[in-house]
């Protein structure tokens, strides 16, 4: 596998704005230069960054939410610090079917890290730092003492028991912000339930069970690839965050206690599942690829893969049946012709929504997603393919706008990483570098923040402490 | 803060009973008071971003087309559930589910942006506020000249945060967008879902994450831009997210490993590319046979995750499975591909005659991770839910008992809060219009009749 001949990133060169603007007025393109101008990345480096002044300890290990959490604050300039266990977070042991092919390797230690530890370790510090010993657990009521935030993820009321929990570093820090998070909660029925990965809490919300074709279409209950649930978690924890850090600048001078857990996160987004319940017992029904509140508004199948094609309301509907009536006029007369299908209300009964995509399919089984889309695009019509990641990695757009970029780490190599979007005007989120061998910057940070001397360092690397 | 200090004695879950208590929200401090946000925004991206600002406090005021309001209020699944009424001028009509879970605790008005006398008045709102979210075609409203190179010259200190799909430049912005195109073509949507030998296709996200997930992520943003304006800066900034952009960063090992080694990552179904065993499995049997409903009268499904040595050598006992115990000793053994597609119908076969609560209870007898599937009956259900306030009972202001979704996270000094779901189109035209712009009963009147508000 190591010998296979990759092409470089980008394989087809990135578009020069004379290109993509070429043919338009100075008035039509006067306003996208202007947001080019004060949202483009390679600016990036010359504006200050939000967050400069708040310093953040991750202390959750093994888990996602954490990570994701921190990978916010650190996007938009917060200092984060890693505390990993000596030997490193287990994450960084993760890759794809075990594959250690596909790991990336330290040039100097030679060190191994998993690609997806590597993708959130971005603009953070890593420290060890084994908190299961009274010494760790010292280092890290030295370092609370001075830092805005820490997020943890231990056992529910492990760190209490510990004494380095909330309700003890609060008397020791009145101004620190204390984050935990987690799949279900450390409080309530469920909270000695075990599980520190998603899906856990993506089957605890009702996701897992609303996702995927019906059972009548062959289908069963679906996740999300991702670890979805702890990436939204991990927003609403750093949401959470902020807010608590505005109201300590601005008005109280102190911290809080701050909670956020995957299942509940989902929970919060998953629309108007619980009104829905309340309101007649209705329990949310997977529907697959399309909508159970929007027609016409869903992914089929096309020529070349699977289609995107949206249009709520009337004006797109009959575009979209027009662009349809040019290669298939029986199919757009049968629609139009359809009193059943003349209102928009109407559209949204189970049968209709049958009849609309079996119709739509009949025009894009001839054509391609590129087909479909220009000319779905020309009535302007919201339309696309859904894109594997080669090809996500090669859209023009993204490239462009530069949604997708490559780094080169000095530990690592090259790697290509999707970009924050956090994109400004003033204080832009960015990306400063990707990933750090375990325990590298210990010497930068035990040094500047807890004056440790060569003596210090070799006593507590022997103790195993860090 | 006094009723959250130590008590002798007090345990740890009791103390985070009393200090992360749903029900005493109302008797603590809101984290953004004092902030006005303006959401001149429609569907869900840009509604929700400004609603988790309402949820923390800020005064948001949510501005639609006069009469029949944003888009969203006219979906509603099967075209059945309505919120009675729309607006006082369309008392017959309903707004749709659709809407509910995007905009709570805001104030309601209604503008037509395409009128002068309607700019102007935006105008005088934006010189008031903190923070402007919109999430029309980029440039609409520099055109309307309400965009943000006007607005910043009236109020230097607006957080000014646009939302929408694929950002304002570049050679896709023209394009529109809505979640499922976002899910599409950002990557996430292509992922998902059984692989194709298995007779599966990509599969959308139920919710609309895109849209929903994006709008935590515009309001992270925002909340890091008040804080660089109050404690440094004192000014404002402009914000541009682009959900396609926001769902191709979430793409986890996906980039890096096409970049170095051209792999594309594929569909993997209900397992895990990582960790084996952890993924979801069927229970053959149904807990609701006798249910009409075919979301209950279904088999059950399960997670169950035990991927460390130890954990999967004694879930095989459990099953009890000696050879695949042996066979499959070894984690990096366990996480190949092939290997995966024999275990788990392993478990399948052995949890057949069983639901999965049966399941469960075995599984945690034994100690191993695992969480049923459930529906959204069984959630809203769940007093651990209940008790969290994740999912809570509201008694609308308007629309009277409602279950409804409590905030995504828990604050022990200004908690986020539930006020009431929404309310009708214009419903605080009146409130809005004579406290920010000085308009009297009889100009509000006269905009009314000429559908300006």
């Amino acid at each position: 596998m190591a010998d296979t001949k990759v092409l470089p990133w980008p394989a087809v060169p990135i578009l020069k704005p004379e290109e993509v603007y070429a043919g338009l007025s100075d008035q039509a393109k006067e306003y996208p230069l202007f947001l080019e101008s004060i949202c483009r990345q390679e600016h990036n480096f010359e504006k200050p960054e939000a967050l400069s002044r708040v310093r953040v300890l991750d202390c959750t290990t093994s888990m996602m939410i954490g990570h994701w959490c921190s990978s916010q604050l650190s996007e938009l300039g917060a200092e984060v610090i890693q505390v990993e266990p000596p030997g490193g977070d287990p994450l960084r042991k993760l890759t794809p079917f075990g594959r250690k092919e596909y790991m990336f390797k330290d040039k100097e230690s030679g060190e191994e890290c998993g690609a997806q530890f590597l993708h959130e370790m971005r603009n953070k510090f890593s420290v060890t730092m084994n908190l299961e010993t009274e010494q760790g657990r010292e280092l890290l009521k030295q370092l609370a003492v001075q830092v805005d935030v820490i997020i943890e993820n231990s056992p529910p009321g492990q760190w209490d028991s510990w004494g380095i929990g909330y309700r003890q570093l609060r008397e020791l820090n009145p101004r620190l912000i204390y984050c935990w998070v987690g799949q279900r909660g450390q409080w309530g029925p469920l909270k000695d339930k075990p599980g520190m990965l998603d899906p856990v809490a993506q089957s605890a919300c009702g996701f897992v069970h609303g996702t995927g074709d019906p059972k009548e279409f062959g289908g069963q209950p679906t996740r999300s690839a991702l670890w979805m649930a702890d990436h939204v978690g991990g927003s609403a924890a750093a949401m959470g965050i902020l807010a608590a850090l505005l109201y300590r600048e601005n008005v109280s001078g102190e911290g809080q206690f701050v909670e956020a857990t995957s299942a509940e996160a989902i929970i919060r987004i998953l629309d108007y599942s619980w009104a829905w319940y309340s309101m007649d017992g209705s329990i949310r029904p997977r529907f697959g690829n399309w909508d159970l509140a929007i027609n016409i508004y869903a992914v089929n199948p096309c020529k070349d893969g699977y289609m995107m094609v949206g249009g709520g309301h009337d004006r797109l509907w009959y575009r979209i049946w027009r662009t349809v009536g040019d290669a298939n006029p029986e199919v757009e007369e049968d629609i139009l012709g359809d009193p059943h299908l003349r209102e928009v209300a109407d559209r949204l009964a189970y049968n209709q929504q049958v009849k609309t995509y079996t119709m739509l399919c009949e025009w894009l089984k001839d054509n391609s997603r590129s087909e479909a889309e220009a000319k779905l695009g020309k009535q302007q019509v919201a339309s696309g393919g859904v894109l594997y990641v080669n090809e996500v990695a090669e859209y023009p757009h993204f490239k462009y706008r530069g949604h997708v970029a490559e780094t080169d780490s000095p530990h690592y190599g090259k790697i290509l990483y999707g970009t924050t979007p956090y994109q400004q005007h003033k204080t832009p989120g960015r990306l400063k570098w990707l990933g750090r061998p375990t325990g590298y910057d210990n010497q930068d940070i035990y040094r500047r923040l807890l004056g440790f001397t060569r003596d210090d360092f070799a006593r507590l690397q022997q103790a195993k402490v860090i | 803060m006094a009723t959250t200090a130590t008590k002798n004695g007090q345990s740890f879950e009791e103390f985070c009973q009393e200090t992360f208590n749903p029900k005493k929200e109302f008797t603590k401090p809101e984290a953004l008071k004092g902030y006005r946000v303006l959401s001149c925004t429609q569907y869900i991206l840009g509604p929700s971003c400004a609603s988790y600002l309402a949820e923390l406090g800020a005064e948001v005021i949510k501005i639609e087309a006069p009469r029949r309001g944003e888009a969203m209020r006219h979906t509603t699944p099967f075209n059945e559930p309505f919120l009675y009424p729309l607006s006082r001028w369309v008392p017959e009509r309903g707004t749709g589910l659709g809407f509910v879970g995007a905009n709570p605790n805001e104030y309601f008005m209604s503008l037509d942006f395409h009128r002068p006398e309607a700019q102007a008045i935006l105008k005088k709102l934006a010189a008031k506020s903190d923070v402007f979210v919109e999430n029309y075609r980029p440039g609409t409203f520099d055109r309307w000249g309400i965009g943000y190179r006007q607005l910043k010259e009236i109020n230097p200190r607006l957080v000014y945060c646009w939302l929408g799909g694929f950002g304002g430049w570049g050679p896709g912005r023209v394009r529109a967008s809505y979640d499922i195109l976002g899910q599409s073509q950002g990557g996430n949507f292509g992922m998902t879902g059984k692989q194709e030998i298995f007779g599966g296709a990509p599969a959308k996200h139920t919710i609309w994450l895109a849209d929903y997930w994006g709008g935590m992520m515009g309001a992270t943003q925002i909340l890091a831009a008040l804080y660089y304006r109050d404690k440094i800066s004192g000014e404002g900034t402009f914000t541009e997210y682009s959900q396609v952009h926001g769902v191709t960063r979430q793409l986890e090992y996906a980039l890096p490993l096409y970049g170095r080694h051209g792999i594309t990552r594929e569909r993997w179904g209900n397992w895990d590319t990582q960790l084996c065993v952890h993924g979801i499995i069927m229970c053959g049997k149904s807990s609701y046979p006798k249910s009409e409903n075919p979301q209950e009268a279904e088999e059950g499904y399960i997670m169950v995750s035990a991927y460390s040595d130890q954990d999967f050598a004694r879930l095989c006992h459990t099953v009890g499975d000696s050879s695949l115990a042996t066979k499959y000793a070894k984690a990096d053994v366990r996480i190949k591909a092939q290997s995966q597609m024999e275990i788990y119908p392993a478990l399948e076969k052995w949890a057949a005659d069983k639901t999965k609560e049966q399941v469960a209870q075995i599984l945690d007898a034994a100690n191993i991770i695992n969480q049923p599937v459930w529906n959204s009956k069984e959630v809203a259900n769940q007093p651990h839910f209940q008790q969290r306030g994740a999912v809570r009972w509201l008694d609308d202001p308007t629309y009277g008992d409602l279950l409804h979704q409590g905030p995504a996270y828990h604050l022990s000094h200004t908690p986020a809060r539930l006020k009431w779901a929404l309310k009708p189109v214009g419903a605080d035209n009146e409130y809005i219009l004579g406290k920010l712009a000085g308009l009297s009963a009889e100009e509000i009147k006269r905009l009314e009749e000429q559908e300006c508000i």
